[in-house]
């Protein structure tokens, strides 16, 4: 009677936070030797998932916007933007992927919504 | 399926291979997100640079390639880029706002061109006016994509010395083993519902082709047609339905009527041989390029049978590993209007060789504004290429570069003409089939 209660016969379980995502970004960021810390600002929420870009990452990722390679950037997302050029076999830069993976926010180019 | 009364054997219709290719023209996995038509340029102008960066080594091995913006005066070189043609007759959404609006329609002539009208090439860094005598504006339209030869001149424009289109592209070997006659018939602009349709005329044509008509021999000639395909523009609703208003009840028969009556020929069609319908531009089908295919409520009875096949616009299928590509004429009519050629073959045989169906789609034809890939790109030639609702049936078989062989169809408005059209696929041979009921 002593240990049985009835949290051993339901064994509770931590909640999965999204380590799945957490660790393949960071896999990603470690093979081209990207630390993201400086571009990751925690917000004010626990969760660890909602990380805001800082000011850094926001200038790289307009710089990937304007890049003329991968072409037009208006009128789809950032990361259909990459995922086109990778497709197409134009090399986007990676660091770019991991900025845009970090993040749960769907960006859009820096004219969306003001053109 | 036809038995002779003298109890000789059922005489068979013959069978071929078929695949359907249509899968790249179905608007299934895009979504408007309210993107312009950026991107479909900027997808052909990828794809078409990267096949003339493979043939300009062949053409001219020692000269730089440049970005327009790279440019410098007096250098000479090849750029490539997407043409624009400047046509001041071409009518402009801008003009609305513009101008004062005048109280007399503006009379539309058939064709835009002038003599002022001038090329510009134009790439992701800029844009170059081409000067020169080599390149006759004419003969171009907005939306190709070719290499140019020549300098920069000192007042900003390129002078072309020479240019290079893409050509022909390589094509799957036709296999050459078949020793049968194997038909496909054609037809087009059957309308339906106009004035111009005489059902004699059609009936004449669906049993010719079922069996239905002549003795043993023409029966014979009927059950070597493995296939029909009809080439848009079948029915014709009145445009007054489209408005947008409610269609009264006393007017609902006018809307349905011709749609019904197709549907009677088409089921009998369809009980006897393979038939696959094509949307033009007075289906009722969406407006811009590709068309997606007729929806299957709209034939009742015709949809039961697994032998119907609803075909977008363009319409690209295999009958015995021989590659079919055809469209319902938007896209010839269109270069029609801006560009001159001798006749409809012509604007066909350019549009292989600039290796796209419809390289005035999106400018001024209707188009899905694409994000990640243009679906009219021709990256094999085909063997035969069809075009429907012309003026009249031309054929011309063109040879390649590179030992291509393609069968060019002209097919004509059967409503006007009575002209079907049957190719042989053993050795693209093509014919007419006129019918009459004129006595």
């Amino acid at each position: 009677m002593s240990s049985s209660t009835i949290t051993s016969f339901f064994r509770q379980e931590k909640k999965r936070t999204n380590d799945g995502g957490g660790v393949t970004i960071a896999k990603l960021c470690s093979k081209i030797g990207l630390d993201l810390a400086p571009f990751l600002v925690s917000s004010t929420d626990q969760l660890r998932s909602t990380k805001e870009l800082s000011k850094e990452a926001e200038e790289r990722l307009r710089e990937f916007d304007i890049d003329m390679r991968y072409g037009p950037s208006m009128g789809l997302t950032r990361i259909e933007r990459w995922d086109r050029a990778s497709a197409l076999g134009l090399c986007p830069p990676a660091d770019v992927e991991c900025l845009l993976l970090a993040t749960s926010t769907i960006s859009h180019c820096l004219w969306q919504g003001r053109v | 399926m036809a038995d002779s009364e003298m109890g000789e054997a059922t005489l068979e219709r013959k069978l071929a291979v078929y695949r359907n290719l249509d899968e790249r023209f179905v608007i299934r996995e895009e979504r408007y997100k309210g993107q312009q038509f950026s991107h479909i340029y900027f997808m052909r102008l990828h794809h078409m640079r990267s096949q003339l960066q493979s043939l300009i080594p062949k053409w001219k091995p020692h000269l730089p390639v440049n970005t327009v913006l790279g440019l410098e005066e007096g250098k000479e070189c090849i750029i490539v880029g997407t043409l624009y043609k400047h046509m001041k007759l071409k009518p402009s959404i801008l003009d609305e706002y513009s101008k004062e609006r005048s109280a007399i329609p503006l009379v539309k002539p058939h064709n835009f061109m002038s003599t002022d009208d001038h090329l510009i090439l134009e790439d992701e860094s800029g844009r170059v006016k081409l000067a020169g005598p080599m390149l006759a504006p004419s003969a171009f339209v907005t939306g190709i994509v070719i290499a140019v030869h020549g300098k920069e001149t000192s007042e900003g424009d390129f002078f072309v010395e020479d240019f290079l289109e893409a050509g022909l592209a390589p094509q799957v070997d036709r296999p050459l083993d078949s020793r049968e006659d194997k038909f496909v018939a054609f037809v087009s602009g059957l309308s339906v519902g106009t004035n111009a349709f005489n059902p004699l005329q059609f009936q004449l044509l669906v049993d010719h082709i079922t069996g239905h008509l002549g003795d043993e021999n023409e029966q014979r000639i009927s059950s070597k047609i493995v296939r029909l395909v009809i080439v848009g523009n079948s029915m014709h609703i009145s445009h007054g339905f489209f408005s947008g208003q409610t269609v009264a009840p006393k007017d609902h028969a006018k809307l349905t009527e011709p749609i019904r009556e197709l549907d009677i020929f088409l089921t009998q069609l369809v009980a006897a041989l393979p038939v696959d319908i094509m949307p033009g531009c007075n289906d009722p089908a969406n407006y811009s390029l590709p068309q997606q295919p007729l929806h299957r409520c709209l034939f009742a009875g015709a949809s039961a049978y697994n032998t119907f096949v609803s075909c977008t616009n363009p319409h690209h299928f295999e009958l015995d590993n021989v590659q079919f590509v055809g469209t319902s004429g938007q896209n010839i009519d269109d270069l029609y209007k801006y560009s001159d050629a001798k006749d409809k073959i012509e604007f066909m045989e350019r549009t292989l060789r600039w290796r796209h169906l419809a390289p005035t789609a999106p400018n001024t034809l209707g188009c899905y504004p694409y994000v990640d890939k243009d679906p009219f790109l021709i990256e094999s030639c085909p063997h035969v290429y069809f075009v429907g609702n012309q003026e009249k049936y031309e054929t011309r078989l063109l040879q390649g570069p590179d030992k291509q062989l393609v069968r060019l169809i002209s097919i004509p408005r059967f409503c006007e003409t009575g002209v079907a059209v049957m190719l042989n696929l053993r050795n693209l041979e093509c014919h007419a089939l006129s019918f009459s009921t004129n006595l």
